[in-house]
């Protein structure tokens, strides 16, 4: 499996297509990105702050992945997860998986989406008001 | 050599600081852990039953022995995604 991790505090895309090595073999590329809404427990929000224990983060990722992986066979995985300040309407994780067939995939993505919320440290610090948003991000 | 601990999440805002340093007379379970670290930063021991504890990028075991050497997280509940 080709795995690829990145916490960045950059903005974060889905790649355009998986790797070429892996072009002939895929029959499924799921994609999911989890994107920052404009409430947060029921306050109208402009962004939030993310932060992370980056080596830890990777590393628990990498397990995860390696694990569901034993189950449902992907031949492609990235995880990227942005930090820093993330306004609304940008994503704050992109999971994209491909494999031979959809349920691998779909399954890649889901069960691991539950088990980054529980294991990845990975933290919501804040929620920004529009007036907290760094100057550069003011709208 | 000394232990390097960080805090994360709100237990930065408790502690006052991202990180802070540990000196061990022996290697430590996570209790003798946990009482330097309350006699540190008193607010932090009422985040123990939620917090984890990871030593060099791994959720520690409840038998870990930390030592020195070690890179040691409070791990507060997780939010990512």
């Amino acid at each position: 499996m080709n795995l690829e991790i990145e916490i960045t505090a950059q903005p974060i895309a889905p790649r355009r297509e998986p790797p070429e090595e892996t072009r002939g073999r895929l029959g499924a590329l799921a994609k999911f990105s989890g994107i920052v809404r404009a409430e947060e427990n029921g306050q109208a929000i402009a962004a939030l702050e993310y932060e992370a224990y980056p080596p830890m983060a990777e590393h628990v990722i990498r397990r995860i992945i390696e694990d569901i992986h034993r189950r449902h066979p992907c031949d492609w995985v990235r995880v990227a997860h942005r930090v820093g300040v993330i306004p609304v309407g940008e994503a704050a994780i992109i999971v994209e998986a491909a494999a031979r067939h959809r349920a691998e995939a779909f399954a890649m993505l889901t069960e691991f989406m539950d088990r980054l919320k529980q294991d990845v440290p990975i933290w919501k610090r804040r929620a920004l008001t529009a007036a907290e948003l760094p100057a550069p991000q003011k709208p | 050599m000394t232990m390097r601990v960080l805090f994360y999440g709100h237990l930065k805002d408790v502690a006052g600081c991202a990180e802070t340093e540990l000196k061990l007379a022996a290697p430590a379970d996570a209790n003798e852990l946990w009482r330097q670290l309350a006699g540190r930063f008193p607010e932090i021991a009422r985040f123990r039953t939620s917090v984890r504890l990871a030593r060099n990028c791994e959720y520690a075991d409840a038998d870990e022995r930390f030592t020195d050497a070690d890179e040691v997280a409070l791990i507060p509940p997780v939010s990512g995604g």
